[in-house]
């Protein structure tokens, strides 16, 4: 389970950053006091357009990034203070994530299962139940520069997911694959709703949140805008398909927001 | 400290695999020493002889027969009707190697037993020139003053009243790490920070341009605990890089043929266990010390270009004192001796010359291993704001 409560996050800027963003203040606010709750056994989407603070959230879920302020719960572990345990009950997966390219999936799998402190004989039987799953045997002994990208996430899936996460974090998982790779993504993201475990996903591919949301949040300008479950956001907006759903919402608040 | 050691293992085979790190730490660093001793005495040997060997072509003004018969014509080519001013453009042109020209009023004064006016005009950018045509010109000269002493009825000491012996009684391995003692560390310091450098852009900067970092945030470990893993790992590339120059030299000395003798004995006194156990007491907190600095220095770095760019800089920064200690007449001293870099170097070059002062070396050592870590604070101080990883 994951409870985010009116949690905040502000980046202080640098000269540079301010002549980037065109702005003279010395601070901005990626996120603005949010607040929800994912449950296990359901797939919760955050949906924005880019730079809402989609990834922002998902990192200080993370612990990769500590909240301004407000407060974050997993698995009833603050991320500020027991950290290293929230660590330990999830699992982190990105479009972009990359592998080290020197090593075979064997190696990168086995280094993350030592990371998350777990014992040989038991990450060997999580591997081999991994790898037997999504097709990695096959190619387990190569090494990661010589493979193709959907061999590539296969792997990235198996390292995310070799300690058995109670909590997984997808940051836009799709982006960028091709529709086979991405595909695989969709199954995992299934896979894990049926095995109880809590799952959060960004994206702003409406089809896929149709396919595989419970409840769904959407940000805009770091504001938390629209939150409810996807039975009731599809009937809120039966009239119109799901991508115009997405983008009035978006509109309204930006309408509010300049008001 | 599982951990560290997990990260440590994986960092090692990760960088052990990468051509460009082996190539800069292990292979460069073993190979330059019997390059250098072995390919430049070989090809300096191979420049000398065919320079001794060569045809010079020179002009003679005024010259007596007796020196004109000195210059055998199978090394020597004599260019006749040339005068000075001729001589002089031929020489800059390079289709002449030297013009000797002699004092109108030359025999007379010799006769009277004075000295006689000779000019010699040569380009010192052409080697053995002037060597060559000094040695004919002194055993000429040494010639006219043999017969002078014959007619004014002297002795050869008469003209030589002092018999001046020089002993100098300096040991072997001082004149050695005066010789050497300066270059050897500066070497050994740029090697091994070259060492470092290439691993700490991959292992710190190339997991935010792969994208691997976000990964490797969200395990159960420390900030601390992943980064000094890595240092380590960077540490030991550069001690092995420093290393391989040491066992590179260890190498030529015992394996490559011909060297001369007095160098070949050099070298054995130099590359000792005492030596080789003392420079290594001293390598492994620079190693660690260098690992740091660049960790800290490239954490912010988005790409590998841009961290190269931060890195460079700093190199020149490793070689200014290196360079310092080639200089004669520094040496380790209670201000040199807290002076990164130089210490080392200066220490070095003392432990060759067998001169280095106990305390001294404990200061150098005591000095390396508090800077080596606070770069480590440093570096870990860097990876933990949240905005220079990302």
């Amino acid at each position: 389970m994951i409870n985010v409560q009116n949690v905040s996050k502000t980046y202080q800027l640098n000269k540079q950053q301010k002549k980037e963003l065109q702005t003279t203040a010395s601070s901005i606010n990626a996120v603005n006091g949010i607040s929800f709750e994912c449950q296990p056994g359901r797939v919760y989407s955050l949906l924005g357009p880019n730079g809402a603070g989609k990834t922002t959230t998902l990192r200080m879920i993370a612990t990769i990034l500590k909240p301004t302020s407000g407060k974050i719960d997993v698995c009833d572990l603050d991320v500020e203070q027991q950290p290293a345990e929230v660590r330990s009950k999830i699992g982190f997966l990105t479009g972009s994530t990359n592998l080290y390219d020197r090593l075979s999936p064997g190696e990168i799998v086995d280094y993350f299962a030592k990371l998350h402190g777990m014992d040989k004989s038991k990450s060997e039987e999580r591997k081999d139940m991994l790898f037997t799953r999504m097709g990695i045997h096959e190619f387990s002994k190569k090494r990661i520069g010589q493979m193709s990208t959907g061999m590539k996430q296969k792997v990235s899936i198996a390292r995310s997911m070799i300690h058995d996460p109670d909590v997984v974090i997808f940051d836009e998982p799709t982006s960028g694959l091709d529709v086979i790779t991405a595909n695989n993504i969709i199954e995992l993201i299934r896979q894990c709703k049926n095995e109880g475990k809590t799952v959060i996903f960004s994206s702003h591919i409406m089809s896929e949140v149709d396919l595989l949301c419970d409840d769904l949040a959407i940000i805009a300008k770091g504001d938390l805008v629209y939150k409810d479950s996807m039975d009731n956001f599809r009937s809120e907006f039966s009239d119109i398909s799901l991508t115009e759903a997405f983008i009035r919402v978006v509109e309204n608040a930006s309408n509010q927001q300049n008001a | 400290m599982k951990t560290i050691l997990t990260v440590f293992k994986k960092e090692l085979l990760d960088t052990l695999r990468d051509r460009r790190t082996l190539l800069t730490a292990i292979v460069m660093p073993a190979l330059l020493m019997p390059v250098l001793m072995y390919g430049l005495s070989q090809l300096t040997a191979s420049i000398m002889e065919k320079e001794e060997n060569k045809k010079l072509k020179v002009a003679l003004m005024d010259a007596p027969a007796d020196f004109r018969s000195k210059l055998d014509t199978a090394k020597f080519e004599i260019i006749p009707g040339i005068d000075k001013e001729m001589g002089r453009d031929q020489i800059l042109a390079d289709s002449l190697d030297a013009l000797i020209g002699f004092h109108s009023k030359y025999n007379e004064r010799i006769n009277d037993l004075k000295s006689g006016k000779v000019e010699m005009w040569f380009k010192s950018t052409n080697i053995m020139v002037k060597g060559r045509l000094t040695d004919i010109i002194d055993d000429y000269e040494k010639g006219i003053l043999d017969s002078r002493i014959v007619d004014l009825e002297l002795t050869k000491d008469a003209i030589d009243p002092i018999n001046l012996i020089r002993y100098d009684i300096a040991p072997k391995n001082e004149q050695i790490g005066q010789m050497v003692g300066g270059f050897l560390p500066y070497i050994f310091i740029i090697f091994c920070f070259m060492g470092c450098m290439y691993p700490a852009l991959d292992l710190i900067t190339g997991e935010k341009e792969r994208g691997t970092i976000e990964t490797l945030l969200t395990v159960p470990a420390s900030k601390f605990n992943i980064l000094l893993g890595k240092v380590l790992t960077i540490a030991l590339v550069g001690l092995s890089a420093a290393l391989m120059t040491i066992l590179g030299l260890v190498a030529a000395v015992k394996f490559l043929p011909d060297l001369p003798e007095d160098i070949l004995e050099a070298m054995t006194n130099i590359v000792g266990i005492e030596f080789i156990l003392l420079l290594f007491a001293m390598l492994i907190p620079m190693a660690i010390f260098f690992a740091g600095i660049i960790s800290a220095m490239v954490v912010k770095a988005k790409s590998f270009k841009e961290a190269q760019s931060i890195v460079t800089p700093m190199s020149f920064l490793i070689i200014i004192p290196a360079v310092i200690a080639l200089l004669p007449g520094i040496e380790l001293d209670w201000t040199t001796v807290f002076i990164p870099i130089l210490n080392v170097a200066l220490a070095t070059k003392e432990i060759v010359a067998g001169t280095i002062q106990p305390i001294h070396y404990i200061v150098v050592l005591v000095s390396l291993i508090i800077l080596a870590l606070v770069s480590v604070g440093l570096s870990y101080k860097q990876f933990s704001k949240e905005g220079m990883v990302l």
